[in-house]
């Protein structure tokens, strides 16, 4: 076999300095960096700039509209999440069974996380039409009553709210899980099987020992990003009536609309010692 | 000229120091094993050679020219992994191709020494074939095929054989010596299996925690263990080893133990009443009748076919005998041991080292 | 191990029915609604029926026609849509994908914190970053320029992205990467022979999560884009709740058309999105 091609590279100096491993290793993340500190960095240091300025809390605390929305995040977060996770938790159990309809089902259950949010909350925003929306139609056609005016009420606007909320981001929870299921080993539950477990018991002392770090850390990423769903009040009730539905994530948007843009920082600074905390727990969790 | 040296080679990971001080020379076209226990430090010398790991100290040579800080590419060395490590989205005349497909090589070129390499190995039928395809042993012949398309100075072998079973390994290791006696490349192979070193090395380097306990040809170190290590690592079964005290007196040479007087040649070193390591291989111990031996009882008999195995017990010590063919013998017999003294090992207690 | 008839496998099969059929109820029926308004005329649209008196196909081509003034550029703004979605899925690509290679094979240093950074930003809620990020483009002179909303939906969709092709790199075997430099290969030879060909399932997935972000997104569009012409078809349907007397099932008809691609495309690809986004959530 002779060197018809192969050479020997001839040896250059002592390579010192960056060899092209370490050059690449840096210059690919580069791009990466530069979106950081132009889309995130700069936009949240100008941010806490506009923030800086202790009056706009005092405006902000004064605003009845603040209380009233505060009150309705902490309502929605607490309840959406946590009846979202547990039905999310029992729904993983339902579609681990091998039936081919639960396949199907499976896959139509997907689509409200898959298809965009605006024409299916404008959809049901329709059914809940006062006069002509399908729900109080039906009711009307049944009973001859006229059924209430869904979301003039702000207990039942936010209800369905976050009704709107679960429907969408419940797939895909409800799929984390499942992952988290299908990761137990068989044997396990061949084993308590052949013990005589009841599947209770079953759930207690094997799944559930193996799924609850996941059900945490979903919980918690879970209320970090519900603190951020815009759309489903907005595209529901616009925050209405009278400005009694809004969210932290809507309220922003709200004063940013009305060109009041250090309200808007400083309704945003003021959720940060409530979202940051569970940030970190999320970094401790995720970044072993 | 494709010859290697080690000169004084060191390597810490962080603070922990693996290797400690390793100088050797490797002849052009010599095969060479780097034998040893897990963790010894073959795999990392061999890794230092080709420029996988960072040299902490000392120098390596390829064909007399220190290649510390040179890349691997340049080094003009190719390399056998354990797990193959075939790129497996690409079919085997891709994987062989690859390398003077990087250095935009001649399409013809390239070609023909896949071809030619191929047909060394016996793998002209498998080169439209995906990794995944094929068998172990398919594919341990394709990185050797990798490699051979280099045509490079030297060969490194990283326990190439050990994800196979063992038929395979003996039928793949008589393909890479007759490989070797082919193109007569320099290598270095590295394994922790003392057979493959015994039957494959031109000589072996026996590695023990970081430093060469001995270098030489497998009958050397076979006949003359320079070091209680040696002596039990290499040979199957092990070596016989048990603690004792040196007698010198009456013109003899032996070691007390058990009660029992182990013939000894003269030898020059040792002095009366030192604590010794006694070492006689299973296949040098015959046996004889009880009475004119050295007395044991038999514990264990196992039979392999075309030998026998015997574990014995002599006061309280195991002893491990080989015999050639079948033996009549049972368990709880007593019998009588004879011992070739011109092929007992002699080693210092506390050093573990030779005494000749 | 069928025996037959067993009152217990019937009683199985009833209680996963019983889960079954509500869980199918209860996803369809808003889409139903859609799929009701769609195909109604524009009077029983809102009379409330369960069905279309007469049901037709002929909102849809409305829609397609451009034949409201609600709609006179429909096909622009879902060209929009589609621009901002395939432009944000192509750049995190090309950014996550470089990122995760510099990470996870040329071991950078300091590759665990940009990671960690990556990791925080996909935590926040992209909501709450809205505010400043709408006056950083107003700074930088990009409001009401698509380029906005696609580097936008790049800097939210990348996190995630970088964290799974890390985690699924993670599980490429080293020995490749050194056979190949042993070969001779430079780092972006590496990248281009090797790494790449064997991440795209996971290149596929990521893919196209970031230009269904992008496609579905609607704040963003809503506060960075304002002109008729230049905003998405999200912002476009939500622009049609200002006046009360729209044409309800026009909006319906349209908003159907806006789902059918996300849908298509998570069943086209549904295999490499569920392996490759869970495969990072269950740390096994």
């Amino acid at each position: 076999m002779n060197t018809a091609a192969a050479t020997v590279a001839t040896p250059g100096p002592a390579r010192r300095g960056l060899s092209s491993w370490e050059f690449w290793g840096r210059a690919l993340v580069v791009p990466y960096l530069l979106i950081f500190i132009a889309f995130v960095l700069y936009p949240v240091g100008y941010g806490l700039w506009l923030a800086r300025n202790p009056s706009s809390y005092a405006k902000l605390f004064d605003d009845p509209i603040f209380f009233r929305t505060a009150i309705n995040t902490v309502v929605f977060v607490l309840v959406a999440v946590n009846l979202k996770m547990v039905i999310a938790l029992g729904l993983s159990g339902f579609f681990v069974q091998s039936r081919w309809w639960i396949k199907i089902t499976a896959l139509v259950f997907i689509l409200p996380w898959a298809v965009p949010s605006i024409p299916t909350i404008l959809s049901v925003r329709f059914m809940l039409n006062p006069e002509w929306g399908v729900i109080n139609s039906q009711i009307f056609k049944l009973t001859g009553l006229d059924g209430p005016n869904w979301l003039n009420d702000p207990t039942l606007a936010l209800g369905f709210s976050m009704l709107m909320h679960i429907w969408k981001s419940l797939p895909f929870w409800t799929l984390i899980f499942v992952a988290g299921r299908l990761a137990i080993p068989g044997e396990q539950y061949e084993a308590a099987s052949v013990d005589g477990a009841t599947r209770w018991q079953k759930f207690r002392f094997i799944t559930w020992p193996s799924m609850m770090g996941l059900y945490f850390t979903s919980t918690i990423l879970s209320m970090i990003w519900t603190l951020g769903d815009f759309n489903s009040v907005y595209l529901l009730t616009g925050g209405g009536p009278a400005d009694l539905t809004h969210v932290l994530a809507t309220l922003g948007i709200r004063y940013l609309r009305l060109d009041q843009l250090e309200l808007a920082m400083a309704s945003i600074v003021v959720a940060m010692p409530f979202v940051l905390p569970l940030v970190y727990v999320m970094m401790k969790r995720l970044s072993k | 000229m494709a010859s290697v040296s080690f000169r004084n080679i060191q390597k810490a990971f962080g603070k922990v120091k693996v290797i400690h001080g390793i100088s050797f020379d490797i002849a052009d076209g010599e095969f060479v094993v780097l034998v040893g226990p897990s963790g010894c430090g073959k795999s990392t010398l061999l890794r230092m050679l080709a420029g996988l790991e960072e040299i902490s100290g000392g120098e390596i040579l390829v064909d007399d020219r220190v290649v510390n800080d040179l890349e691997s590419k340049d080094r003009d060395i190719a390399m056998v992994f354990q797990s193959y490590a075939l790129y497996p989205h690409m079919t085997v005349r891709e994987n062989m191709a690859f390398s003077l497909k990087l250095r935009k090589a001649d399409a013809r070129a390239t070609a023909e020494r896949v071809a030619t390499a191929a047909r060394i190995l016996n793998l002209d039928a498998l080169l439209d074939r995906f990794p995944r395809e094929l068998s172990g042993g398919q594919r341990q012949r394709v990185a050797m095929g990798r490699a051979i398309v280099r045509d490079p100075k030297v060969f490194l072998f990283d326990e190439p054989l050990s994800n196979l079973d063992a038929k395979l390994r003996v039928a793949m290791r008589a393909e890479i010596k007759a490989l070797h006696q082919r193109l007569k490349t320099t290598t270095v192979y590295v394994t922790h299996d003392q057979i493959e070193a015994m039957t494959m090395a031109d000589r072996i380097v026996v590695m023990h925690d970081g430093i060469v306990e001995q270098i030489g040809t497998p009958l050397q170190l076979f006949d003359h263990p320079s070091n209680l290590f040696v002596a039990q690592f290499i040979g199957s079964p092990a070596m016989n080893v048990f603690k004792g005290t040196l007698r010198r007196g009456d013109g003899t040479c032996r070691v007390e133990a058990q009660g029992i007087a182990w013939p000894l040649t003269e030898r020059e070193g040792g002095r009366e009443g030192q604590p010794v390591h006694y070492g006689i291989r299973p296949g040098d111990i015959s046996l004889v009748a009880p009475g004119e031996g050295i007395a044991a009882k038999v514990v264990v008999v196992e039979p392999t076919g075309a030998e026998t195995e015997l574990v014995l017990d002599v006061g309280g010590e195991r002893l491990i005998v080989v015999l050639h063919g079948r033996t009549e013998v049972q368990p709880e017999q007593t019998v009588g041991l004879r011992i070739d003294a011109a092929k007992a090992h002699l080693f210092d207690e506390g050093s573990g080292q030779r005494i000749d | 191990m069928s025996r037959g008839f067993s009152w217990r496998k019937v009683s199985t099969e009833a209680q996963l029915l019983l889960v079954g059929i509500p869980v199918l109820l209860w996803t369809l029926i808003p889409v139903y609604h859609l799929l009701l308004f769609a195909i109604s005329q524009r009077d029983s649209a809102t009379s409330g029926r369960l069905w279309p008196a007469d049901p037709t196909l002929q909102n849809f081509g409305i829609v397609l026609g451009q034949k409201h003034f609600y709609l006179t550029h429909f096909w622009v703004q879902i060209g929009n849509s589609l621009l901002i979605a395939v432009a944000t899925g192509l750049i995190t690509l090309f950014v996550a994908t470089c990122a995760a290679f510099a990470i996870s094979r040329l071991k950078l240093r300091g590759g665990r914190t940009v990671l960690n950074l990556a990791l925080i930003t996909y935590f926040i809620p992209a909501a709450f970053l809205a505010v400043p990020m709408y006056k950083t483009m107003a700074n930088y002179g990009l409001l009401n320029n698509r380029w906005s909303m696609i580097l936008a939906m790049v800097t939210i969709a990348a996190p995630y992205c970088i964290w799974v092709l890390k985690q699924a790199s993670d599980k490429l075997p080293w020995e490749l990467d050194e056979a190949a430099r042993i070969d001779g290969a430079s780092p972006l030879q590496l990248f281009r022979l090797v790494y790449v060909p064997l991440m795209v399932p996971s290149l596929v997935a990521v893919g196209t999560y970031a230009l269904l972000l992008a496609w579905n997104e609607y704040l963003y569009g809503f506060l960075l884009l304002s002109k008729e012409n230049e905003i998405p078809l999200a912002v476009a349907l939500g622009n049609f709740l200002s006046a009360d007397d729209s044409p309800w099932e026009l909006l319906m008809a349209t908003g159907f058309i806006y789902a059918l691609p996300p849908a298509a495309i998570y069943y086209a690809f549904k295999r490499y999105m569920v392996s490759g986004l869970t495969a990072g959530a269950v740390k096994s």
